[in-house]
């Protein structure tokens, strides 16, 4: 299997990444860089993790989203990772694992529709 | 009980837990596992031999096909010459880490698959088994 290089697609006013289906450690190290470069370069709304062709999500690629995520979060921006497969969603969940604060979407559309919406407006005191 | 060993694969960096993954999933396809099992023996399997690279610095996967009477499954085990573990029990313990990982390898790993055997030797080495059997 062959994976493709990481590319940080710019859209309208969010960020978009694809992951590949066996995504490595040295492709997981470089998304969190790619990303945060791109967050500095176009400034957008967020970013969107298609993770819909991913098959093996373990401890490593999820504390690394969950980190971007939060570094995404501490430049201003939120993250939604869309597209979980079934099979990853169950076995993740028995390993344990947890995304932290990152929000999620059962696609891309809905992805950007999250991102499009309105941040739920804090109660002002 | 017989086990045919498909193939093992030497872990000393990053790459080889890749390689290490991609030989589990050919295993794994072999039997008619489905497709979440597949998904939880690779999972697994990527925990285990990241321990490996976390722990010990190097050490090798072998990974098997076992037929017992009318029972097919998949064993693999991971073993290294590393420091060890003192304490198993704690070991594998949710979120117990001597601080290199997230703690969930070794009790993930265990809860993907349906059995799992610790044995480690302070100063020698660690060797952990798991096996997934088919459900028929």
């Amino acid at each position: 299997m062959i994976n493709k290089s990481l590319s940080v697609v710019k859209i309208r006013d969010t960020l978009m990444v694809t992951m590949p289906t066996d995504p490595d450690d040295v492709m997981v190290s470089a998304l969190q860089e790619a990303v945060l470069e791109a967050m500095e370069k176009y400034r957008p709304q967020g970013l969107v993790l298609d993770i819909s062709a991913v098959e093996t999500l373990d401890s490593f690629f999820a504390r690394t989203v969950a980190e971007t995520s939060r570094m995404v979060a501490l430049m201003g921006g939120r993250t939604v990772i869309a597209g979980m497969r079934p099979s990853v969603a169950i076995t993740a969940t028995q390993l344990g694992l947890t995304m932290g604060t990152t929000m999620a979407a059962l696609n891309v559309d809905r992805a950007l529709d999250l991102l499009t919406a309105k941040p739920p407006r804090r109660e002002s005191a | 009980m017989s086990a045919l060993t498909l193939e093992s694969v030497s872990i000393s960096e990053e790459s080889d837990i890749m390689a290490a993954r991609q030989a589990v999933r050919g295993a794994a396809s072999k039997l008619s596992f489905t497709v979440t099992d597949v998904t939880r023996i690779v999972t697994a399997s990527s925990e285990l031999a990241r321990n490996i690279l976390l722990y010990a610095g190097s050490g090798v996967m072998r990974c098997s096909l076992l037929d017992h009477d009318n029972l097919r499954g998949i064993e693999l085990t991971f073993e290294d010459k590393g420091p060890g573990i003192p304490d198993t029990e704690l070991a594998m313990k949710p979120g117990y880490t001597t601080g290199k990982g997230l703690g969930l390898g070794l009790p993930g790993a265990k809860r993907l698959m349906d059995e799992m055997e610790i044995e480690s030797k302070i100063g020698k080495g660690t060797r952990v088994t798991v096996r997934k059997w088919l459900r028929s």
